[in-house]
């Protein structure tokens, strides 16, 4: 147990070195200021107001599939494969 | 209660929901961050403890409270979501110690499902995204650009319907989260996925793991180097990687919160149901984990939210008890615990029931609460006031004025009291026995009114009548010298320190002495326009012993006016308007503040900022503190001085935060008071009051006080009966090993010394639903009745009504009534009993039999309601809140003049509503509107859209309600935004300060 205890971390071995335990019965009534901002910066700068996307994930889906059907498209025309299997493949079924 | 109310805390939040420790403030600086429901409090790690910096409060309730470091960034940025769906990113600006916005934005979606098992807000360690999960199978998603801001916002289907928890993991190349979730046949299982930010998808992650503890509730994710995550079930508790599964059984708990000791992730602190708290190690050979060990450390309260901080040192939020600063010891104590509780900070959450009696019979409405919950649960007394202890009394009429005397100069505490009366004055002194007993100091004069007292330089004591000043040896107690008035005048007033004394005579006359050894010297004397009311010349200054301002209070123009002495130049005149006289002037300084106070003849206070060199007086405010004149003395409490207003409102004067406070103290009326220090009765009062002199201590100055009764089980209802002086509570024990792990029981308690008298158990799978002590007609007893409900209807009988006597301190069971369903509220009406039984409303009627025994008999009923919860009554008029169809479930207590008390919905908040006259509430209003613009939400959020009204159906503006908070945040300001707002409303800054002080004291 002692080896699971030890060497607890310190980042400023000062911290809490003062402290003594209070009294249980007496519970801490250390209140801090109440903040009270009347500065403009509690507004974020004009891009960083975030809302989410207004297409909803359906429609983005299709957009994305119809895009990389598009992507796929244009590779092959870009780069046709030289024994254009797929297109004499494809003229076949058409028939 | 009226349609135009006034919303305000009482006490804020202590219940605390999340913390993180970061580098917040400053790159060095370590800071503890808090969440108590509605606010946020920063503390900073210093030698001495944890020191408060600020309190913050948030327009919403935090649903998550995130510290992380942006790439680039010298020290951390708090990530806070509420639960309305709005989200806020802050940085700590140094330079201005202010909190500014970095990024806020709403994350809400227009359909979903809201999470049943709260809300998810996580953020990707390498800072790629935040991840949220807010909606059943929606996982949004809000990416960081490179440079560390935020962008548009997106959501990704995710398959898991039943999430219990989802966490980043470390380490991965892609973002990756794993999700803890419930299948559709109520097994548990974990499953990876990597976030594709470009396709805005989800990517099979590395790894799963099938059918977990059916407890499993709870993921930590383990830093580099070991990575992976630890899965904690209720019986086991798994590590989970790529590459390793490691499990251990546990002993039967449920982990509520856990905290992370070392950096590298290999030691962990989890906190339990049962306040348990154990030490989880992941035992590993340098990056591969080989083993879990685990270890009980200790109890503390149920925590919430596990921090640790520095060198042993870690913080326990709770919900449920209050929280906790414990320090992690190397050996066990005697009971074998590691666990060493520092400080513990009170939480009165989570409010399940309340009763206000006057236990003290002063006029003063207590609250005692059903506070906390488990074996933390406790009863609150929560109190309004200062309380003075009695220690001591005697019954002496027509005092006019007190003072205590020390037997020497340096004699730390006080011997002497003097008491003044119309035409004699008499000496109290503490005996051998500390008993009080009338003495003499045969230098005073005792056939005349003291006018004012005080101990001098060189062992002496100054005595002030009417027609002299006698300095009298303190040791001997022999006069040593006697200043007289001039021929034909006579001393109207007075005041004197260590070294001086100021008197006033009629037509206006001001003389000045100074003390010294054996003598007293004429320095100075000056005639003014007008006659003088009252005088006072308290040592603020750098010198402890002499003072060089005057204060004087003047009849006619009524004014104050400040005079330097020794030459008693006019420095200020300070006309008070109205036609009311100054009545008591007092120099004063707090916290380094120096005021000059003045209490007016009709129980207003005037108090001013005064410049201590240029005897300047600003900042002029106006409060009421009762109706009567007011008499101000100084008296210390624990080192610190504060004010003692004597009136028929006796309130203590105090500064908190640098801003005046009052604070009623719990006595009717006093005439007098004069600290009086004595080694048997260190730090106490004198009090004159209503024909009687008071020795008694004072409670620590501060607003609410709150005792707490820990009761070790859970209290859920309480009522008082004041006939037999005890209250009686419904409460739940959980057993830890037993069988039926619940007992209930309604148990008996003295009110003053809240000891249990008696027991009643319940049968088991019963509870009490709702308690009440009334007396019907016909019948003088006062009976407590008992509204019960089954929790398992199947095994037992029916729900009863249990009406019990108390007699000789025991709980008699004398009539039980079945029910048709759980009695959920009981109310006395008009002599019968009302009671709530789920969807109906019976009332029953007391009858005798013809044996002398009595039963309750069903009298009429009300159907049709969806569930009564909570049922008022008000003389023939019978108010029903429903469950469904409330919008806010208030209680109206009428406990004190104007005040009263709620429950706010999630029982959290100790608050008052007040009503007001329509007037003051469109004034008000205004103030509110224009408060708006000035004081700014915090992380840019909006308190119009956090005071609307919400509910799953609809979102409207809040009607009628007025945030009492927000607009006693006036005072809060400096002059210039104070300024602002009177413009704006076209009223002084005095009269905003003194109608919104007014509220204050409403609680």
């Amino acid at each position: 147990m002692g080896s699971m205890l030890g060497d607890f971390p310190s980042f400023d071995p000062h911290n809490f070195s003062q402290l003594r335990p209070s009294d249980p019965s007496n519970p801490s009534k250390m209140t801090p200021a109440t903040y009270r901002p009347t500065h403009n910066r509690t507004l974020p700068p004009p891009d960083q107001v975030i809302t989410t996307e207004a297409k909803n994930i359906l429609v983005r889906n299709i957009y994305q599939r119809a895009e990389e059907k598009l992507r796929l498209k244009r590779a092959a025309t870009e780069h046709p494969i030289p024994e254009h299997g797929s297109k004499q493949l494809r003229a076949s079924t058409s028939h | 209660m009226s349609i135009w109310n006034y919303v305000v805390t009482a006490h804020k939040p202590t219940n605390v929901t999340h913390s993180c420790v970061g580098n917040f403030t400053a790159p060095q600086e370590l800071n503890l961050i808090v969440a108590k429901c509605t606010r946020i409090e920063i503390h900073l790690l210093t030698p001495q403890g944890l020191q408060p910096m600020l309190d913050v409060p948030i327009y919403g309730r935090i649903a998550t409270l995130e510290l992380f470091r942006p790439h680039g960034e010298a020290q951390d940025f708090l990530f806070i979501a509420t639960e309305r769906y709005k989200f806020c990113v802050l940085q700590w600006d140094a330079e201005t110690s202010e909190l500014i916005t970095r990024a806020m934005g709403d994350v809400s979606d227009r359909i979903g499902r809201p999470t049943d098992n709260g809300q998810i807000g996580i953020i990707d360690p390498d800072c790629r995204l935040i991840g949220l999960h807010l909606y059943d199978g929606l996982f949004k998603v809000i990416p960081f650009d490179n440079k560390g801001q935020l962008k548009e916002a997106f959501n990704i289907r995710l398959e898991e319907l039943q999430v219990l928890d989802i966490k980043f993991l470390y380490g991965c190349s892609k973002p990756t989260i794993v999700v803890l979730y419930q299948d559709n046949k109520d097994a548990r299982h974990v499953k990876t996925y990597e976030v594709a930010l470009k396709d805005k998808d989800f990517v099979e992650g590395p790894w799963t793991q099938n059918n977990l503890d059916n407890g499993a509730d709870l993921l930590i994710p383990v830093p580099p180097p070991l990575c992976g995550v630890l899965i904690i079930g209720e019986e086991t508790i798994v590590y989970c990687s790529a590459n390793a599964f490691k499990a251990i059984p546990i002993r039967p708990s449920i982990t509520k919160a856990y905290g992370r000791v070392d950096a590298d992730g290999s030691r962990y602190l989890l906190g339990d149901h049962a306040g348990l708290l154990h030490l989880l190690v992941i035992t590993h050979e340098k990056e591969k984990v080989t083993g879990l060990k685990i270890e009980l450390l200790g109890e503390t309260s149920i925590a919430s939210t596990i921090s640790y901080l520095d060198n042993a040192v870690v913080y326990i939020g709770s919900s449920y008890g209050d929280s906790q600063l414990i320090k992690l010891n190397l050996q066990p104590d005697a009971k074998g615990s590691y666990v060493e509780v520092l400080e513990r900070y009170v939480n009165l959450g989570p409010i399940v029931d309340f009763c206000v009696v006057d236990l003290e019979r002063q006029g003063q409405g207590q609250v005692v609460t059903c506070s906390g919950a488990y074996k933390d649960g406790s009863l609150r007394i929560v109190r309004n006031g200062i309380g003075i202890n009695e220690q001591a009394s005697v019954e002496l009429q027509g005092i006019k004025g007190m003072w205590s005397l020390r037997s020497s100069t340096d004699d730390p505490f006080d011997t002497f009291l003097v008491v003044s009366f119309i035409s004699e004055t008499r000496i109290l002194a503490m005996n051998l026995e500390d008993e009080l007993e009338e003495t003499e100091i045969e230098g005073f004069c005792s056939q005349a009114q003291t006018l004012f007292c005080h101990d001098a330089v060189y062992n002496q004591l100054v005595q002030v009548t009417s027609s002299s000043v006698r300095l009298v040896s303190s040791t001997t107690r022999e006069m040593r010298y006697e200043w007289h008035a001039p021929q034909g005048y006579s001393l109207n007033v007075a005041t004197a320190n260590a070294t001086q004394v100021l008197l006033a005579t009629g037509g206006g006359h001001l003389v000045y002495l100074e003390i010294g050894d054996g003598t007293l010297t004429e320095v100075k004397h000056e005639q003014l326009e007008y006659e003088i009311s009252c005088l006072d010349i308290n040592p603020i200054g750098d010198n402890p012993i002499s003072s060089q301002l005057a204060a004087v209070g003047m009849w006619t123009d009524i004014s104050v006016r400040i005079f330097s002495l020794p030459d008693l130049n006019l420095i200020t005149k300070e006309s008070l308007g109205g036609e009311i006289i100054p009545r008591s002037v007092l120099l004063c300084a707090f916290e380094g503040i120096s005021y000059l106070l003045c209490a007016l003849g009709d129980g207003h206070l005037l108090n001013f900022l005064l410049n201590m060199s240029t005897g300047e007086l600003t900042d002029r405010k106006k409060v009421s503190l009762g109706t009567q004149p007011i008499t101000l003395r100084t008296f210390s409490s624990k080192n610190t001085t504060h004010v003692f207003a004597a009136s028929d409102r006796p309130t203590v004067i105090y500064s908190s935060n640098k801003k005046l406070l009052y604070s009623n103290v719990n006595l009717k009326e006093v005439s007098h008071m004069c600290p009086f220090n004595s080694a048997a009765f260190p730090d106490s009062l004198a009090i004159a009051k209503e024909g009687e002199l008071t020795i008694g201590t004072i409670d620590d100055i501060q607003k609410l006080h709150i005792r707490s009764i820990p009761l070790g089980e859970h209290a859920r209802r309480i009522c008082h009966q004041e006939q037999s002086r005890t209250f009686a509570i419904c409460s739940l024990k959980n057993q830890s090993n037993a069988e039926e792990s619940e007992m209930h029981f309604i148990r008996l308690l003295d009110d003053q010394t809240f000891d249990f008298i008696s027991t009643y158990p319940l049968d088991t799978f019963e509870y009490g639903c709702s308690i009440l002590s009334c007396s019907f007609s016909d019948d003088t007893n006062v009976i407590t009745v008992l509204g019960l409900r089954m929790f398992y209807p199947k095994k037992m009988s029916q729900p009863r009504i249990l009406v019990f006597i108390v007699e000789d301190g025991k709980l008699q069971l004398i009539v039980e009534k079945e029910t048709k369903g759980a009695v959920y509220s009981l109310n006395a009406f008009n002599g019968k009993l009302l009671a709530a039984i789920n969807q109906k409303i019976q009332l029953y009627k007391w009858m005798l039999r013809d044996d002398g025994t009595r039963e309750l008999q069903s009298e009429c009923g009300h159907h049709g309601h969806i569930l009564a919860l909570f049922v008022q009554t008000r003389g023939d008029f019978i108010v029903l809140h429903e469950e469904g169809a409330i919008e806010e479930r208030a209680r109206d207590y009428n406990a004190n003049w104007m005040s009263a008390v709620e429950i706010l919905d999630d029982d959290i908040y100790l608050g008052v509503i007040a009503s007001l006259p329509h007037e003051q509430y469109v004034f008000l209003e205004k103030l509110q509107t224009n408060l708006r613009k000035v004081i700014k939400g915090v992380g840019g959020l909006n308190h119009e859209q956090w005071r609307s009204f919400n509910n799953e159906k609809k979102t409207v503006d809040a009607k009628n309600f007025l945030d009492g908070d927000l607009i006693e945040s006036f005072l809060d300001l400096n002059r210039i935004r104070m300024d602002e707002i009177s413009k704006a409303m076209g009223v002084s800054v005095e009269e905003l300060c003194k109608r919104v002080e007014e509220l204050t004291r409403l609680h």
